[in-house]
């Protein structure tokens, strides 16, 4: 049977890359525009603990480069991103 | 640990359009994890008046309200929230002490957290920055 490869475990959590990403946090920022989904994000992500992954979900298009540099600019993961048709769904690791 | 950047900006129109755009930036760099210092001189300056509704420029003025609706669909918030946002991001807001001289504006005209400095403060910020804006 094919194990999906483990990425990091932290206490009692465990987050796997393959054909799904898992997280245990999840944001909704669809319908909204840039900066919206942004600044939704850097709230939620203070309330997070360090280790956790978040999932967002966007469909303004701006979100694909916007969230990948906002990761770079806050010093947290960014694990990567599924599209399915307009919907794009980041993974976002808490590191700070 | 990440470096702090700082994003100075002046906002020099008073118009819709550019009373938006400082702020949407601004949300945006304090999301970031940035330091953000914002100068509002000139017909910017109207902008930081309490109760301030900016119309688009020329004859865009009449579909400000068509404007404000589109905005609210895709979920921006109209001026006062934004301010407020920024406010509570910690996004510094300057108002030019000769532009309220020039304007006859008054301290109590202007929102709350708004600081009174002249160019030279401005200046040395900016100075210090790693981006500088100028919206006008």
């Amino acid at each position: 049977m094919y194990e999906r490869p483990v990425i990091n475990t932290i206490i009692e959590q465990t987050y796997i890359i393959g054909d799904n990403m898992e997280a245990n946090e999840s944001l909704d920022a669809v319908g909204l525009s840039c900066p919206m989904p942004i600044v939704k994000l850097a709230k939620r992500t203070k309330e997070l603990n360090i280790g956790d992954v978040l999932e967002l979900k966007v469909d303004d298009v701006g979100a694909k480069e916007d969230v990948p540099s906002w990761c770079k600019n806050t010093g947290n993961e960014y694990l990567g991103m599924e599209e399915e048709g307009s919907l794009m769904k980041f993974y976002i690791k808490k590191l700070e | 640990m990440v470096e702090t950047k700082k994003l100075a900006m002046v906002v020099a129109e008073g118009t819709f359009d550019k009373s938006m755009m400082p702020f949407i930036m601004g949300v945006t760099a304090a999301s970031m994890g940035w330091e953000v210092h914002i100068f509002f001189t000139f017909f910017g300056l109207s902008i930081l008046k309490k109760g301030a509704k900016p119309k688009m420029g020329g004859f865009y003025r009449f579909f400000t309200g068509m404007m404000e609706n589109r905005m609210k669909k895709v979920g921006l918030e109209p001026l006062k929230e934004q301010i407020e946002t920024a406010r509570e991001l910690g996004i510094h807001m300057y108002a030019c002490s000769t532009s309220m001289s020039v304007m006859g504006v008054k301290k109590d005209d202007l929102v709350d957290g708004a600081e009174i400095v002249g160019a030279a403060k401005f200046l040395d910020l900016a100075a210090d920055s790693d981006v500088q804006l100028f919206i006008g």
